[in-house]
């Protein structure tokens, strides 16, 4: 896989956009963001292929923000459309109805709704299958198109439509975040990768390098979600910034399954400081603090990384428990 | 009496939870109510809109408002976007409260035959509030027009913030702010047509072709929505400052910022959302901002 990377600063990023203004996303939309960059990196021959979620209401007939090409599949099934899609492509080239020079990248993009969800499945089938696909999954930790229900990939602590603050469940939700890198891993794909809008040259280079392999590139992509997280839109990207120096989102890939962390933190900075910028996790802070909760937040963090540094030979500065 | 009230405002201006208000506090004050927004992907900018129905007598009537007597209009730039047509079907004699500084003749709709009330509530809510959150102030301008009265506005309005969450401080500062709405405006006689039996329904959402076809084939259209009227404030950009960084390039999440042939960074005004990342991340910080009207 190739080492080599034309992306040194977000100045190399292509000034080509591919996604038009005037979608109809929230304002500060973090997975909007990872869209258009990820095209960007792509060039124009592409084609999208998304499950329900917030994505599909960027397009609104009879407006449409993509210059390249959008297949809408059932939430369960976008891996299932991206395999119908690149089978029809290599067919056509083989009997030679198609040239080469036609050929499209096909590139799953969906919610953490159906990556971890409602698509794990099929998602589990195309990477068994060995597809040649790229997978964009924009995690902003819940079913945020909906009003923002708990899906598997909401962490610890947080709150949402269907796991309020109250009396009973004080901290939110008590279940803890799929791990699905992990999960991913487990089944063998060639390149998986976690990212976060905030570290663009990172972003840049990893769907640089996923695209030199042949098979399954996954991506899992940390999306500042205002509306859902209770936030003001134009902190989209300090708070992803604060998720990757705190060490709640980790920045990794795995070639071949080999798993290294491509920014470590100077310093980490206490994950409360992550919390305290969501209204998500406001009730971790008022009326009363809950500080066993943010303890427990911390230490979950704090075993992550310990464990990462000793299989990596890192040297890392954990925040106090 | 029968009202119909139509809320039309932007995803996170609180059209919702005044629609809300005003039918707790018309139930409060003894009528049948009822209040449902239209279901829909919640956007923060987006059109949004919601109803409330008040009567003396039972309300047979069900689904969405077609033919409002009221309607309330949180945005004045919904007046003249397709999307939303909030002038669409107010009856004959109507009442249209505009949130707005302009003068009512250009918030009109082009209607002459309805009566319009004009009021900075935006103006308003930044200074009691912060941050443009309406719920209250647009319900006590409805509430008040309608006449219902003030102890069951206030009690509605206090009941539905407990249970949207508010904290106490934030409650206090809405009933301040709505209370002073409230006692600024006096009842309004409407006296609305009545619709034949049978009338014609008048459909409010009218989806306008920007150059679109059945199959949409010319694809990327969609800068012709112009979302540049879902801002509150707008990025301005000092070039004397800006090092061209390309930080704020890198980072707008609606493709809303170019570069122009001699290098620099444009902002599309048409369609930037004011999201205002660009003004957060820029290191020299040569990005300001200034509210939509100029104040």
């Amino acid at each position: 896989m190739s080492t080599t990377t034309k992306f040194r600063t977000l100045k190399d990023m292509p000034k080509e956009d591919y996604i038009a203004p005037g979608n109809t996303l929230c304002a500060g939309c973090g997975g909007a963001l990872a869209m258009r960059i990820f095209h960007k990196v792509l060039g124009p021959n592409l084609a999208w292929v998304n499950a329900a979620g917030c994505m599909t209401i960027a397009t609104s007939y009879p407006l449409a923000p993509l210059k390249s090409n959008w297949l809408y599949t059932a939430f369960a099934s976008a891996p299932a459309g991206a395999q119908g899609l690149r089978d029809g492509l290599d067919v056509l080239m083989a009997k030679g109805k198609l040239r080469r020079s036609e050929d499209l990248k096909v590139v799953v993009v969906t919610g953490d709704g159906a990556a971890y969800d409602i698509g794990f499945q099929s998602t589990a089938g195309a990477i068994q299958r060995g597809l040649d696909f790229y997978y964009l999954c924009y995690d902003n930790e819940a079913y945020g198109n909906t009003g923002f229900q708990m899906s598997s990939s909401t962490p610890y602590g947080s709150s949402s439509k269907t796991t309020p603050a109250t009396a009973a469940f004080p901290y939110g939700n008590t279940d803890t975040k799929k791990d699905l890198f992990e999960a991913w891993r487990a089944l063998k794909a060639p390149y998986i990768a976690t990212l976060s809008n905030s570290h663009g040259v990172d972003f840049l280079r990893k769907v640089e390098k996923g695209g030199t392999a042949k098979g399954p590139k996954l991506y899992i992509d940390f999306a500042a979600c205002p509306t859902g997280w209770g936030f003001d839109p134009k902190q989209s990207i300090e708070v992803e910034k604060l998720a990757v120096q705190t060490g709640a989102w980790p920045l990794k890939e795995a070639v071949d399954g080999v798993v290294k962390h491509t920014y470590v933190p100077g310093a980490f900075s206490p994950v409360r400081n992550y919390l305290r910028t969501q209204e998500r996790y406001e009730h971790l802070f008022k009326p009363v603090e809950r500080p066993e909760a943010i303890a427990t937040i911390q230490k979950s963090v704090n075993d992550y990384w310990a464990k990462a540094a000793a299989e990596e030979g890192l040297k890392v500065r954990l925040a106090e428990g | 009496m029968f009202l119909r009230v139509r809320f039309h405002g932007r995803g996170g201006q609180g059209a919702k939870t005044a629609s809300r208000i005003l039918g707790n506090a018309a139930f409060g004050d003894g009528y049948n109510a009822q209040d449902f927004p239209v279901y829909g992907a919640e956007r923060r900018g987006a059109p949004v809109t919601a109803f409330t129905r008040f009567s003396d007598s039972e309300i047979t009537e069900r689904g969405f408002i077609f033919s409002p007597d009221v309607v309330a209009v949180m945005d004045d730039s919904l007046v003249a976007d397709q999307s939303a047509n909030p002038f669409a079907g107010l009856r004959k004699g109507g009442l249209a409260i505009v949130n707005t500084t302009r003068p009512a003749a250009e918030v009109n709709g082009g209607r002459d035959d309805v009566t319009v009330l004009t009021l900075d509530l935006t103006r308003q809510a930044l200074d009691v509030l912060g941050k443009a959150v309406l719920s209250a102030s647009i319900a006590a301008a409805v509430a008040r027009s309608a006449g219902i009265s003030a102890e069951a506005f206030v009690d509605g309005l206090v009941d539905e913030l407990k249970e949207v969450g508010l904290s106490d401080d934030l409650i206090s500062k809405n009933v301040t702010m709505a209370e002073a709405v409230y006692d600024e405006l006096k009842p309004v006689k409407l006296r609305t047509e009545e619709l034949p039996a049978k009338a014609e329904l008048v459909p409010f959402t009218v989806v306008v072709s920007g150059g679109g076809s059945e199959d949409i084939v010319n694809t990327g259209n969609s800068a012709s929505r112009r979302t540049g009227n879902w801002r509150i404030t707008r990025p301005v950009i000092d070039y004397l400052k800006c090092t061209d960084c390309m930080i704020c390039y890198a980072y707008c999440p609606e493709s809303a910022m170019s570069v122009r042939a001699d290098g620099r960074v444009a902002i599309d005004y048409d369609n930037c959302k004011g999201c205002m990342i660009c003004q957060t991340e820029c290191p020299p910080r040569a990005i300001g901002s200034s509210t939509e009207d100029g104040r």
